[in-house]
């Protein structure tokens, strides 16, 4: 009798054991690890641009790892990043920002995809005081908020348009009469707001200036009525599928100009791939780009030693929302072993300080919370190959005229 | 000239919308389900028809004869497998239905050909023809052609044939069809079939137009419910009316009030119809 009953506690205590020591065992392991909570529209429409964003978390996370972790107060801790999908629907990228805040035991937060999501997503993280790094917000309406917690890797749309505006006029001074066709979405219009601006302030005339809808699977109309004015400088904004298309329908009715720039799509090697021909002499701008040469004091080093990382991970070469996104991560590291300490506000405040050449290039934030150290490259693809026109330390060629 | 220009887009846009939407407006008509899978279909054909191309150099000129026995077996088969079972279900169970389908089909896809936007380039590029300054780009006039030679297959199909009788009959009274001894199951696979076909052939002429991705799934799906809506349900007409219709009402919209307000133009229009003329401008009325 006395036997079965201490067969039966027995039976009873060892899962009971066990479960105390997995749990035990799971909080002391989660102690070691620091998460990073990464809100990202992994299905939907931006779906391609997350896969990008989330490609720059993981090698980052991966090479932390590698090295032992993060050094902190003398113990390295381990890179935890939480993805959640937010089905590129901007109200869940709420939601899954507070969630992963209150629910998910996160550290850090990495910025929703873009300026529109990452902005809205930042007053959850500014209400919890945790400090948030955004990999591709540019647009300053993003950062007026007056918020404390959230930084951004990407500078203003201005520092795109400005260089780019400037070149077409010295290099190319028979371009007189612009049109602007921008995507009807909150960074592709905000970067054709600041083309009209800078046009206009360089004496270019705007023949047209027209948004199309999100989604749109026909420019015919639009650019029949472009070709009608005969503009020399043609500037459409988009992302990659509707950049394509609107080339593919600028061929398709022959129009010809001598500048055709395109942002953001040509930054990418699959509007290159897919364009063929038709992508060659295309201009445009971006925040970072494999050509730059920096000695960083950053995890990933040099440039060059970034590329070949990427390369080796993903067969295939960077582009600069994947970088911008590795950037984040690094910089999170160097400001987490500055504080020595997991301490929101300590980090924070190392964030604001910051001020080191990383791969990505020179880091500053403004008091804004936006980087203010960089100089954008213009670029244009020769030769099924992106070319750096600007800035001047890295150009690796002299700007072509003429998109047929 | 530029008036012109802007007609013969909207023509040619027409007429590639017809295309889109046919076998929606088939399968809408017929079996009175709306096919929320039809989008993703259509991104599979194109999918198809770029795998060929890459792979195997075949010209998406042959892809169409690929794409029309596959995709009809396909459809025939989930129609016979799986929505058979619910087709006498009221219209917001096939409607879940085909949207589970449709969330299956596309998130396999964007697993198996990634979310990338790809594009098929043909080379030599077919170029364009200019007649009085009117430019059309050759690889849209052919696809127009192709469109209207499904259309036309299709209309013949329904009109000559002893299984398009059926399923005309079907549409029009489905007891009366059992009584006159149709299989009524075979001709509802039959005609989910045939509309996966079409959908499937729409994709392979789409791909050589617009960048290919599973995203765009939900865009071919908008515009084939809006054709099918001006247009009118289960006519072969009508979706091509329909499409004209959208396109011309996209085309002079964008050149007057902007490319940005195209998309609602063509949506109140679409709400004008739903309250004074729901049948469409060439359906029945009264026919659910």
């Amino acid at each position: 009798m006395n036997k079965s009953w201490v067969f039966r506690y027995a039976r009873l205590a060892v899962p009971l054991w066990a479960a105390v020591v997995a749990c035990v065992a799971s909080n002391a392991s989660a102690e070691d690890v620091i998460r990073f909570g990464a809100p990202l529209p992994i299905t939907g429409p931006l779906a391609p641009e997350a896969i990008k964003q989330q490609q720059g978390y993981d090698l980052w996370a991966e090479e932390a790892n590698k090295a032992g972790g993060i050094s902190v107060g003398g113990k390295k801790y381990k890179v935890e990043i939480v993805y959640a999908d937010y089905q590129s629907n901007t109200p869940r990228a709420v939601q899954a920002t507070e969630q992963m805040i209150t629910q998910g035991n996160v550290n850090f937060m990495f910025g929703a995809f873009g300026s529109g999501a990452a902005k809205a997503a930042s007053t959850v993280s500014e209400k919890y005081k945790v400090p948030t790094l955004a990999a591709t917000a540019s647009s300053v309406q993003v950062y007026d908020q007056g918020y404390k917690y959230l930084f951004g890797t990407f500078t203003p749309n201005d520092t795109l348009t400005t260089p780019l505006t400037q070149i077409i006029k010295a290099k190319v001074p028979e371009v007189k009469k612009v049109a602007i066709l921008a995507r009807n979405d909150l960074f592709p219009l905000a970067i054709a707001q600041e083309m009209e601006k800078s046009a206009k302030a360089n004496g270019f005339d705007l023949v047209y200036f027209e948004k199309y809808a999100i989604g749109t699977l026909d420019h015919s109309a639009a650019l029949s009525q472009i070709k009608s004015l005969a503009p020399q400088w043609i500037f459409v904004t988009g992302y990659i599928n509707d950049l394509l298309l609107v080339r593919k329908q600028m061929v398709d009715q022959e129009m010809k100009a001598p500048v055709v720039t395109m942002i953001a799509g040509p930054a990418y090697q699959e509007f290159i791939e897919s364009g063929g021909k038709t992508a060659e002499n295309i201009t445009s701008a971006s925040w970072w780009h494999p050509a730059e040469r920096y000695d960083g004091k950053d995890i990933f080093g040099s440039t060059e030693n970034f590329v070949k990382l990427f390369k080796a991970k993903y067969k295939s070469e960077p582009d600069y929302g994947q970088a911008s996104a590795a950037l984040c991560g690094a910089l999170f590291q160097m400001a987490i072993e500055k504080a020595g300490s997991l301490d929101r506000d300590k980090v924070r405040d190392e964030l604001a300080r910051l001020d080191a050449v990383t791969f990505f290039g020179p880091v500053r934030f403004g008091a804004n919370g936006q980087i203010n150290s960089l100089d954008p490259p213009v670029f244009q693809i020769q030769g099924a190959k992106p070319v750096v026109l600007f800035p001047e330390a890295i150009k690796q060629g002299d700007l072509k005229v003429g998109v047929n | 000239m530029h008036a012109a220009q802007i007609l013969v887009n909207a023509v040619v846009l027409g007429c590639l919308y017809a295309c889109i939407a046919i076998g929606f407006s088939l399968v809408w008509g017929v079996l009175n389900v709306i096919n929320l899978i039809h989008g993703s279909f259509i991104v599979l054909g194109a999918y198809l028809a770029f795998g060929l191309y890459n792979a195997l150099h075949i010209s998406p000129w042959y892809s169409i004869a690929v794409a029309a026995p596959l995709f009809f077996v396909l459809g025939y088969l989930l129609q016979r497998l799986l929505l058979n079972r619910v087709i006498t279900a009221p219209v917001l169970v096939t409607l879940t239905m085909t949207f589970g389908l449709d969330l299956i089909l596309n998130n396999a896809m964007i697993y198996f050909f990634k979310a990338d936007y790809r594009k098929l380039t043909l080379t030599p590029s077919l170029g364009s023809v200019s007649i009085f300054d009117v430019v059309v780009p050759v690889d849209r006039l052919i696809a127009t052609v192709a469109a209207l030679a499904l259309t036309g297959l299709l209309y013949l199909l329904l009109r000559r044939s002893r299984v398009g009788r059926a399923i005309v009959a079907v549409r029009l009274d489905r007891d009366a069809a059992v009584l006159m001894g149709v299989d009524v199951k075979s001709i509802y696979a039959i005609a989910f079939g045939l509309g996966a076909a079409l959908a499937g052939c729409a994709g392979v002429l789409m791909a050589l137009i617009f960048p290919i991705s599973p995203l765009t799934s939900s865009g071919y799906l908008g515009k084939a419910f809006v054709v099918c809506v001006l247009g009118g349900l289960g006519s072969v007409s009508g979706a091509l009316a329909g499409g004209l219709l959208l396109a011309l009402v996209e085309g002079i919209g964008s050149t007057f009030f902007g490319p940005a307000h195209a998309t609602t133009l063509s949506f109140i229009l679409l709400i004008i119809f739903l309250i004074l003329r729901p049948q469409g401008l060439l359906g029945r009325k009264g026919f659910e």
